[in-house]
């Protein structure tokens, strides 16, 4: 395990040093084991990422879903090593073959914006407000491809064409708050593939848009995949979202992955307690009239997580083993895990009372979730 | 863009009108009135001050005074008349001197007689101008150079020695007075036995002659490294004393900018870009974060003209300054109006750069 | 603020088999965790966070020492300032001693008085003017802001006009002359002449706070409950702007102090029939070259103190009063 400290440009290991793991396969382009964060603030230190392990393979996608506060975001930022000086992270960060945490800030800066991109859930912000979208996209290109001024904003203009706004040569000259929400949107991930990235990290892409610009969004991002055969990490609270877009999911809660798995049977078959919950929220127009589900509780605080589980305090199936130890993760299938003592050998008597509420909740919906608009 | 510098311009004119009338007010309406001058000379009689008053045209009620300083008003016409609008020629007074005109009064150019000095306004003025440029202007450039780099510096570098040490100058360098700095450092480097700065003047008199004369710039001419040497040494003190107290709120102003700057998302995603650190800072934060100095730098420009009063008095700097201070002591009510004047229009001339530059540099703001 | 104490679960819903009862509904009286939320008042936060800030303190500290030596110095025999009188009547032009334990400020040229009793009783003055005049253009601010911001339109307009010309003032230049004219040496008189050309500042920041205050739901629903505009300026929307209209009070003492010691030395200011920092430093100058850099140094030292003083508290209370911060 190597131990460093973000932010990207200084490093606690000197380059070259030999990792003591083993890379992965060369199909599995990005891959986190272990991989915990910790930021010392005012209050205390705070574990935002607490044992993360998850994979995309290439030309694949993969969504990670949770609520505000699980750490999903972080996860993502850490992979791009995008933090603040007072974050410190542990594990290993697997990309192409290269491990990613014990890189030198040179080596980061280099991968970053062409092999890895990520666009941000703020389009508006998240643009430098006095230089135009073509700058922005050229610079990048600059940055990365040895190509003459011209060129750059040639191909700012191809990637403003191919991200589906018309009229791309005006469109190029005019600067962020020129442009609509969804429009600001598309020039991020137009900039994001500038540079042909082999993995495109979204971070709540479309939590900022309403809701008729999501649907553009997000079938832009698939269409984007599926023609340049770049991975896809999108990460999400909407499940909804994750349905229609990814061929893996993993759930987080409280830092903690809870479940993992092909997006078809997480759906089908969710095995952690949270998850479930998760699917019981989502409103369709079979439940018309009745009550709206809410898992109840409010989420973890990260300085003030309960001692074992931490969906204890909020699961309808908790007994005391779920307050004096923590569980792990367990194999459910060749392809999934879920975090919970009820697929355990100590919870296998109460387990059945999860799988008829799975049952219930599969019967009551037309085949996988209902998909939001 | 030309509708918006027109339509402030024009904005503008009823607030100069109005900064003249509410100093013209003050100035007159003080105790003791123009003749206070003479107040603690027992050989000016009553009789004296009258005459004193009909030759100034100050027997006059104040608000015909004005009228006649701003050269609206026939000041051979006494007394409230409708006929004291029109000029000697019987056409409106306000009028160029060429077409009949009056040629007293500020549209007019004529800043009036000094009551000190007695030369026109205008020639005293004209010749504080220079220094004062040179005195503020090196000191503006100075400070305003060193505020920059100190504050970017601090921002980048949040919390580490630069950032705190720079901290605690700048709030001691805030809390010092101007002219206490100056006394202080004139004892260090002029006192008693001391020469390693001159304490006043702009030249050495023993070796040129006075600053801005025909002989001066002869001699200039003749021998120009020595004169600058000369005129740089006396530059340094004063210099260093408006530097240190100034540097400190625009040195805090640039850091806090930065800051906030480099806190925005788009920093974020410069960096997700691949960007180097350096280019981060440099392209996309700072420009960000120049914005609003850029402004405040506006702001701070009339101070070229203005002067700084009490750092040119301390020096002896025969400055716009210095003069404001003479002319007070001297109740020179023509001077001071003067000086006013040329002062708010400073002023006003400068918010409207400042606003309109902003406007400029900032593609967010339409205009 | 919000303390949590973890304490059992209260009642467990038993998970039994065949229990076809939905577990996801709302099971009685099961409990998570004990909350317990305290909440702090507003003023209650903003205290807890000032006392946090080593800056503000010192500062609080700093000026609590420099009042005390203004009301208490001046008590001591001897420490009484008398304009007229001269210690050593023969001696006139003599440069004065330096600190020695006996003065420990050293003594001033000419008439060696003692620099101690100078700073001490300046004091007095100077603090009074910085915080005095500091009232005046905060209330003649708040009440001109408050109104614009309130009733907007034309009243704002022209209010706003008026502001304008003051700020196109140069202050420096018009508190000089104005002081020298009116206010000839009284103190009083300059304490009102520095209110009435620093309130304008206050006043724009004022109406600021009351133009986006007055936005605000809860002025709505007082206005809908039917509260008269007046009131609802001053009880509602006021307590509300407190917190800035604070923090700019505060730093508005500290250009006072050293304005008034600007106008004091250039002679302008209050007479030297009563010592302020300013006027103590007025004749000092002439004395440097004989090498008296006591009688200058310790006014404008004191001046730094206050200052700074005034400053960090400033600081403190504007971190302390931000919502944003955390306490």
């Amino acid at each position: 395990m190597t131990e460093v400290t973000a932010p990207a440009s200084p490093r606690a290991v000197a380059p070259g040093t030999p990792v003591a793991s083993v890379p992965p396969a060369p199909d599995v382009l990005l891959e986190l084991r272990g991989l915990r964060t910790e930021f010392r603030t005012m209050d205390g230190i705070v574990r935002a990422v607490d044992g993360v392990d998850y994979a995309v393979r290439v030309g694949k996608s993969l969504g990670v879903v949770g609520e505000s506060g699980s750490g999903k975001s972080v996860t993502a930022l850490t992979v791009m090593r995008l933090l603040e000086s007072n974050a410190t992270t542990t594990g290993e960060v697997w990309f192409g073959g290269r491990e990613l945490l014990g890189m030198s800030g040179h080596d980061i800066e280099a991968l970053r914006g062409s092999e890895m991109a990520m666009i941000f859930q703020e389009p508006l912000t998240s643009l430098n407000p006095v230089f135009t979208v073509g700058d922005q996209i050229a610079e990048q290109v600059r940055r990365h491809k040895k190509v003459s001024k011209k060129e750059a904003w040639g191909q700012a203009i191809e990637a403003i064409r191919l991200v589906g706004i018309p009229s791309p040569e005006r469109r190029v000259k005019q600067y962020p708050h020129e442009l609509s929400g969804g429009m600001r949107q598309r020039v991020m991930i137009a900039m994001a593939l500038s540079c042909e990235p082999k993995l495109l990290i979204a971070d709540e892409p479309t939590t900022a848009l309403d809701v008729t610009i999501q649907a553009q969004i997000l079938e832009l991002l698939k269409e984007i995949q599926a023609r340049t055969g770049s991975a896809l990490l999108l990460i999400t609270h909407d499940l909804g979202v994750v349905a229609e877009m990814v061929d893996e999911v993993v759930v987080m809660y409280g830092g903690q992955v809870v479940e993992r798995g092909p997006v078809e049977e997480v759906l089908i078959r969710p095995s952690a307690p949270y998850t479930v919950g998760l699917i019981e929220s989502i409103p369709s127009v079979e439940k018309r009239g009745g009550r709206l589900h809410a898992i109840k509780g409010v989420v973890a605080n990260p300085f003030n997580l309960p001692p074992a589980c931490r969906f204890e305090p909020r699961c309808p199936y908790a007994w005391e083993l779920c307050r004096t130890e923590a569980p792990p993760l367990v194999q459910i299938s060749d392809s999934q895990v879920a975090r919970c003592h009820l697929h355990t050998p100590a919870g296998a008597d109460r387990r059945p009372g999860l799988e008829m509420d799975r049952a219930r909740l599969i019967a009551s919906e037309p085949g996988p979730v209902a998909v939001r608009p | 863009m030309g509708t918006y510098i027109l339509r402030r311009l024009l904005q503008a004119i009823p607030v100069l009108f109005g900064i003249t009338i509410v100093v013209y007010g003050i100035l007159l309406a003080a105790p003791g009135g123009p003749t206070a001058r003479f107040a603690n000379n027992p050989r000016v009689t009553a009789a004296d001050r009258e005459k004193f008053k009909k030759a100034w045209g100050l027997d006059q009620p104040i608000p015909i005074q004005y009228c006649r300083w701003m050269g609206f008003c026939n000041p051979n016409v006494d007394g409230y008349s409708l006929t004291m609008f029109v000029s000697d020629q019987g056409v409106p007074q306000f009028l160029p001197a060429g077409l009949g005109g009056g040629d007293n009064g500020v549209i007019h150019g004529d800043f009036g007689i000094s009551i000190e000095t007695g030369e026109p306004v205008s020639v005293r003025i004209q010749r504080a101008i220079v220094p004062t440029l040179i005195l503020a202007g090196t000191a503006l450039v100075l400070w305003l150079t060193l505020a920059i780099f100190i504050g970017v510096v601090a921002a980048v570098k949040r919390g580490g020695v630069f950032d705190n040490v720079s901290t605690v100058f700048s709030y001691v360098g805030y809390a010092i007075p101007t002219f206490w700095l100056g006394l202080m450092l004139i004892y260090f480097f002029a006192g008693p036995g001391l020469d390693i700065f001159p304490a006043s003047g702009m030249t050495d008199t023993r070796k040129f002659p006075a600053f801005g004369t025909d002989a001066y710039w002869t001699k200039f001419l003749a021998q120009p490294v020595a004169a600058l040497t000369d005129l740089g040494r006396h530059l340094v003190l004063p210099v260093v004393t408006l530097v240190v107290v100034n540097i400190a709120g625009d040195s805090r102003f640039v850091r806090a900018s930065m800051l906030e700057s480099l806190n925005q998302d788009y920093v974020r995603t410069a960096r997700a870009k691949g960007l180097s650190q350096r280019v981060v800072t440099f392209r996309h934060a700072l420009r960000n974060a120049m914005l609003p100095v850029v402004t405040n730098i506006g702001l701070e420009i009339p101070f070229l003209l203005t002067g700084a009063i009490v750092t040119e008095t301390i020096f002896s700097w025969p400055g716009v300054g210095r003069l404001t201070i003479t002319a007070t002591n001297s109740f020179d009510y023509p001077t001071l109006m003067g000086l006013l004047l040329i002062a708010a229009v400073a002023t006003v001339i400068a918010n409207l750069i400042a606003d309109v530059t902003y406007a400029v540099i900032d593609p967010r703001i339409k205009y | 603020m919000a303390t949590r104490k973890q304490t059992p679960v209260v009642a467990a819903v038993p998970v039994a088999a065949g229990d076809a009862d939905l577990r996801l509904a709302e099971a009685e009286g099961v409990v998570d965790y004990d909350v317990n939320l305290q909440s702090l008042g507003q003023w209650q936060l903003a205290w807890k966070k000032f006392r946090r800030s080593r800056m503000a303190l010192l500062g609080v500290a700093m000026l609590a020492g420099l009042v005390g030596m203004a009301i208490f110095v001046p008590l001591f025999p001897g420490m009484q300032f008398d304009f007229y009188a001269v210690p050593n009547p023969d001696v006139i032009t003599y440069a004065g001693r330096p600190p020695s334990l006996q003065h420990i400020f050293g003594e001033t040229g000419g008439l060696q008085r003692d620099v101690f009793q100078l700073v001490a009783n300046g004091a007095r003055l100077s603090l009074f003017v910085g915080f005095m005049a500091m009232f005046i253009a905060v209330f003649l601010g708040t009440i001109v802001g408050a109104f614009a911001g309130y009733f907007g339109g034309f009243a704002d307009n022209v209010l706003m006009r008026i502001v304008d010309v003051f700020l196109s003032l140069p202050l420096l230049f018009v508190i000089l002359v104005a002081s020298r004219f009116f206010g000839n040496g009284n103190p009083l008189l300059i304490v009102i002449i520095f209110g009435l050309f620093s309130w304008m500042g206050v006043s724009r920041l004022v109406r600021s706070l009351f133009l986006s205050l007055r936005e605000q739901d809860f002025v709505e629903a007082a206005r809908a409950v039917g509260v008269s505009d007046k009131r609802i300026a001053f009880r509602h929307i006021l307590p509300n702007a407190l917190s800035p209209i604070i923090v700019v009070a505060s730093l508005t003492v500290a250009g006072i102090i050293i304005a008034e010691s600007f106008v004091s030395y250039l002679g302008f200011g209050i007479s030297t029939l009563t010592p302020t920092w300013g006027n103590i430093l007025s004749n000092a100058l002439t004395f440097i070259p004989q090498g008296n850099w006591w009688w200058p140094f310790f006014p404008g030292l004191f001046i730094v103190l206050t200052v700074l003083s005034v400053n960090f508290i400033g600081d403190g209370l504007r971190d302390a009063l931000d919502p944003r911060t955390r306490a």
